[in-house]
Parts: structure tokens; C-alpha cells; sequence
């Protein structure tokens, strides 16, 4: 079974199938509209993700119940919040 | 006789396959060279990077880098899939007829559809795909002279949409009208802008006008009395190394707006088929700096960040003219364009009071056009495009009301849709705190200590910013509140 299938023909049909050439132009054809699907999809998915992103932020700087700092860094784990106001630390501190 | 007649035929031979070779020889010239430029201007975009990420402040960094990167990945499918179709068929205003299939469109329009055999690998064709990525690189700059206007505020995402619609659609419909020899304002009135003063630079800046008006300012750039105070971008020198790689890249950008002919002297031609030679470009846009800079050092009283930009706004200023003038004239023109710049780009910052963070409107939109307006007046009568029609004001005019609403009209109405759903500019909150924080949860100079920020005011005493964008805060969280009632109603 395996000695008699015609794997040369089959790959042949499978390259001219997804590459660019004369014989057949089905597989460009699809391959466009998969890219443009990609293409429109990670559009749709950077606009959902950065929302969900920036919106999940704001509302952790409200909940921490005061505007933030400009430039600050927001309240919870990580590096403190910088004073507002009042004299900058010493790097050498 | 019949010995006479064998070495005839074997001459002939001889030159017809030395022909062929020559042929060949071109065309894998012109394939390289090509290559080549657009490695060049890839400058650019480090360029574009560098010099918008030192402008923004240090909250702000690399949600301004990221978008310079991410133009590549959006730009690069759509200018693939459409824009270069735009490019090759819309050069009468609309589409060309006989679409049917691309085999049934004959010559370029017939080569740009992304299915045809000029958008892939093809051992008959050496100059499709390069001259696809040359246009590519400009597409992707226009994106960029965008970027930088918006910085600070807008969205990546609503960035990303707009730069899409810039970059694979509208500059390219204006390049298919009035940058290509079948272009209806090329063959109709002989608009003439051979190293693309409007059709990239000027069309960039007026859409990038058109979402600004909708982007509005980042807070605290205006007090209450509307004047306008002043943001310190977190590194100079990184700004000004950017504009010195923008510069860089553009001798590969002007060199990738010429066809090489090597058979025929002079061996150049400019986008429209006429004549040229690099090295009276090379020259045009080196005086183009040179004057540039002059311009905008006296027009700004020695601002650096104007000195530079000065520089890019001279050259533009000369590019449309670039095939055809004097080195002097160059010069005289450009030290115009730098003080043209300079003086444009307070007025729309202190008088229109749009906040364009880099004043890209004014470098490049403002002497986009005006480079354009002055073709009209010094080569007005030079003949362009393979019919010779004699450029004139009154096409350079037609050109230019064509351009403006092409470009200004989709910024403003994708901005506006954009902002209608709340997806154009970030929360007031993560302004205030920085985009960084928001996008990417980190200070990017994690060993380096904070210090306040400060912002200098109108009346050029550089200050604490913390109160005053606290104040300013509140005022723009005042306004938006109705949004974010409606924002956080949809997110339940």
C-alpha cells in the first residue's frame, strides 16, 4: 500500500496547490484570504485587549480612592508611590 | 559566401544574447539597488522611534516606541493586500476596469493585486517585489510622521486603526492621482512632486490634523486662559539622534523615489518618467538640511529641538522640486521651509491650540504643501511625465485642494467614530499616571530614581507639574465623566 501510493505526484499537487506558479492558483487564493483574516483579527484582538488593559487600570487607581501621581507608580505591589509634592530623594540616599 | 553569411548569423547571435544579458544585468541592478535603499530607510523608522520616545516623558516611553514598531505589523498585510492593489489601478480616480481577474488587467495594475504573479516569488521578475517594498518604507514613514502628533494620549490600538487607514490607503490613493506618470494630476495637469514633498509628507501631516482635532490636548497642556504650557521630553539628545537617523534614511528615501534606466542617458529617471540624475537629488537634499537647520536655529533663537526639526522641514520643503533645482535655490528655499516650520507650528500650538506634540503638522504638513506651492512658482513650465505636460501654479494648486480633503476627511471621521466609542484616547487616570504603567505595568528605568515631573508654564517658568495637572485633571475627569458612566456600564 505504502509502495504504491504516488507520493511524487502528491507532492507535486500539494506544491503547486500552496505556492505561486501557472497551474493552480487555489492555493494563493486561500492564503490570501487566511492573511487578511489574520490581519483583521489581530486588529479587533489590540483594540479589545489594550481596553480591557487600560480600563482595568483606571479603575485600580480609583479603587485605591485618590488620583494618581503624575508620572507615579499605582498603589499595591511594587515600588512605592512617590510623593506629589516635597523634596525628591537623594539618589545617593 | 556561405563563410561570410555563418559569421554574420553567429554575430548576430552574439548581440542578441549580449542584449539579453544587458537586459538582465538592468534589472538585477535596479533589483539591488533597491534592496539596498530599503535598508536604508529602515533608518527611519529607528529614526521616528527614538525621536518621538525622547520627547515623551518618562511615564510615556514606550507606549511611544511601541507604536513606531507596531506600524510595521500592521502596515506591512494591509499595504500588501490593498494598498499597492490602490497604487497600480486607481491611478484615474477609481478602480480600472476589467477586474473580472488580475490575468485580464493588463501591465502594472495587473501585477499588484496580491494574488498576481508580481506579488510573489517569480524568477521572471526582478523589479515588482522591490519596488512593492520601496513603497512599503513609505508607507510605513507616513504612519510614523502621524505617531509622533498623537504621543502621550491616544490609544496604541486606535493608533494602529488610523495608521492602517493612512498608511494602505489614503497617502497611496494620493501617490496612485499625483506620484505616478498615469496618475489623472499628472497626465491631466502636470502636477509635479517628484520626491514626494505632499503626496507623503503633506497628506501625513493633514490626516494626522484631522485626528488631533478629535484627539484634543494632553491634559494640562493649556491653563484655563487656553495658553499653551510646555512638556520636557525625558531625553533631548535621544530626540535629536533620532532626527539625525530620520535624516539618514531619507538619502535612501530619495534615492527609492528614481528608476534606474541604465541603457539610456542619463540613466535616472523620476517617478513621472522624466529625466534626472542622482547626484542633482543627492545635492538638493543636502543644501535642503543645510538650510533647514539655518532656518530654524533663527527662526527658534537656537532651540535645538527646532534646529533639527528646521532641517527635516528644508528638505521637505525642497523635495518636490528636488529633480529640477539649483543647489542655491535648494538652499534659499529650504532656509524657508526651516523658519516656515518654526513659526507654523507655534501658531497651530498657541493660536489653533491643537496639541501636536512634536509639531509634525507644521514639518510636514505646513511644508509638505508648501514645497509643492513652490514648484508651481520656480519650475512652473518644466515639463513632466512621459508626455511632457508643463507643470504650472494652477496645477500645483488643483493638487493641493485634491490632497487636503483626501487626507484630512478619513483622520477626522475614523477619529471621530473612534472617539464616539470611547476607543481614541486612554482614561483620564492612566494619562495622569502614565501609559507605561497601564500598558505594560513598568517603569522602563527601573534603577534610575524618580524626581517630580515638571512642565514649564506660558509664561516660561519651568515648575512642579503635580498641582497643575491634578487641577487640570479634574477638570477633563469633569467632563468625561458622562463616558466613563457609559464606558464602565458596557464593561459590566
Amino acid at each position: 500500500m505504502i509502495d504504491s501510493f504516488p507520493f511524487d505526484e502528491f507532492s507535486e499537487n500539494l506544491t503547486s496547490f500552496w505556492t505561486f506558479g501557472p497551474e493552480d492558483s487555489t492555493g494563493t487564493y486561500i492564503l490570501t484570504a487566511l492573511g487578511v483574516i489574520l490581519m483583521v483579527v489581530a486588529l479587533i484582538g489590540w483594540v479589545w485587549l489594550e481596553n480591557r488593559k487600560l480600563w482595568a487600570q483606571a479603575e485600580l487607581l480609583r479603587a485605591a480612592g485618590g488620583m494618581p501621581a503624575p508620572g507615579g507608580v499605582p498603589p499595591g505591589p511594587g515600588p512605592s508611590q512617590p510623593p506629589l509634592a516635597g523634596p525628591a530623594t537623594d539618589p545617593g540616599d | 559566401m556561405a563563410w561570410l553569411l555563418a559569421s554574420v548569423s553567429s554575430l548576430i547571435a552574439q548581440a542578441s544574447d549580449l542584449e539579453g544579458q544587458v537586459s538582465l544585468d538592468s534589472q538585477v541592478l535596479s533589483e539591488i539597488f533597491y534592496f539596498y535603499t530599503v535598508v536604508v530607510m529602515w533608518l527611519i523608522h529607528v529614526g521616528f522611534m527614538a525621536y518621538e520616545a525622547g520627547a515623551a516623558r518618562r511615564k510615556n516611553i514606550m507606549s511611544t516606541a511601541m507604536k513606531n514598531i507596531l506600524t510595521i505589523a500592521v502596515v506591512t498585510p494591509s499595504f500588501y493586500y490593498f494598498g499597492w492593489y490602490i497604487y497600480g489601478c486607481f491611478e484615474h480616480g477609481g478602480p480600472a476596469e476589467g477586474h473580472a481577474g488580475p490575468s485580464e488587467v493588463p501591465g502594472f495594475c495587473g501585477l499588484t493585486a496580491p494574488w498576481s504573479s508580481g506579488m510573489g516569488p517569480n524568477l521572471a521578475d526582478h523589479l515588482s517585489a522591490v519596488f512593492f517594498l520601496a513603497f512599503l518604507l513609505f508607507s510605513w514613514t507616513t504612519g510614523s510622521i502621524m505617531s509622533g502628533a498623537l504621543i502621550e494620549r491616544v490609544r496604541l490600538s486606535a493608533y494602529l486603526i488610523l495608521t492602517t487607514l493612512l498608511g494602505s490607503a489614503v497617502w497611496i490613493m494620493d501617490a496612485a492621482w499625483g506620484w505616478s506618470s498615469g496618475g489623472w494630476l499628472t497626465t491631466n495637469y502636470g502636477f509635479h512632486d517628484s520626491i514626494a514633498s505632499l503626496v507623503v509628507h503633506g497628506v501625513a501631516g493633514a490626516f494626522a490634523l484631522g485626528v488631533l482635532v478629535n484627539l484634543g490636548p494632553r491634559i494640562g497642556k493649556y491653563d484655563r486662559e487656553g495658553r499653551a504650557r510646555t512638556f520636557r521630553g525625558h531625553n533631548t539628545h535621544l530626540t535629536l539622534m533620532g532626527l539625525m537617523l530620520i535624516f539618514t534614511g531619507f538619502y535612501g528615501f530619495y534615492a527609492a523615489c528614481l528608476f534606474i534606466t541604465s541603457t539610456s542617458f542619463p540613466g535616472w529617471l523620476n517617478i513621472y518618467g522624466s529625466f534626472t540624475t542622482l547626484g542633482a537629488i543627492a545635492w538638493v537634499i543636502t543644501f535642503g538640511f543645510a538650510g533647514g537647520f539655518t532656518g530654524g536655529w533663527f527662526a527658534s533663537k537656537g532651540d535645538p529641538f527646532w534646529t533639527l526639526s528646521g532641517g527635516l522641514a528644508g528638505v521637505i520643503s525642497v523635495s518636490a522640486g528636488a529633480d529640477v533645482y539649483h543647489p542655491s535655490l535648494a538652499y534659499l528655499l529650504s532656509t524657508s521651509g526651516g523658519m516656515l516650520a518654526v513659526w507654523s507650528g507655534t501658531w497651530i500650538e498657541k493660536k489653533l491650540r491643537v496639541d501636536d506634540a512634536v509639531g509634525a503638522v507644521a514639518v510636514h504638513g505646513v511644508c509638505g504643501f508648501y514645497g509643492v506651492f513652490l514648484v508651481g512658482i520656480f519650475a512652473g513650465g518644466f515639463p513632466t511625465g512621459l508626455n511632457n505636460v508643463e507643470s504650472s501654479f494652477g496645477g500645483q494648486l488643483i493638487g493641493m485642494l485634491a490632497f487636503f480633503p483626501l487626507a484630512f476627511l478619513p483622520g477626522y471621521i475614523v477619529s471621530w467614530i473612534l472617539k464616539y466609542f470611547n476607543l481614541l484616547r486612554v482614561p483620564p487616570e492612566v494619562e495622569l499616571e502614565g501609559l507605561d504603567m497601564a500598558e505594560f505595568q513598568q517603569d522602563f528605568f527601573p534603577e534610575f530614581e524618580r524626581v517630580p515631573e515638571t512642565i514649564v508654564l506660558p509664561t516660561g517658568e519651568e515648575v512642579e507639574s503635580a498641582p497643575i495637572l491634578l487641577d487640570a485633571f479634574t477638570q477633563v475627569n469633569g467632563h468625561r465623566a458622562g463616558v466613563r458612566v457609559r464606558e464602565e456600564r458596557r464593561m459590566r
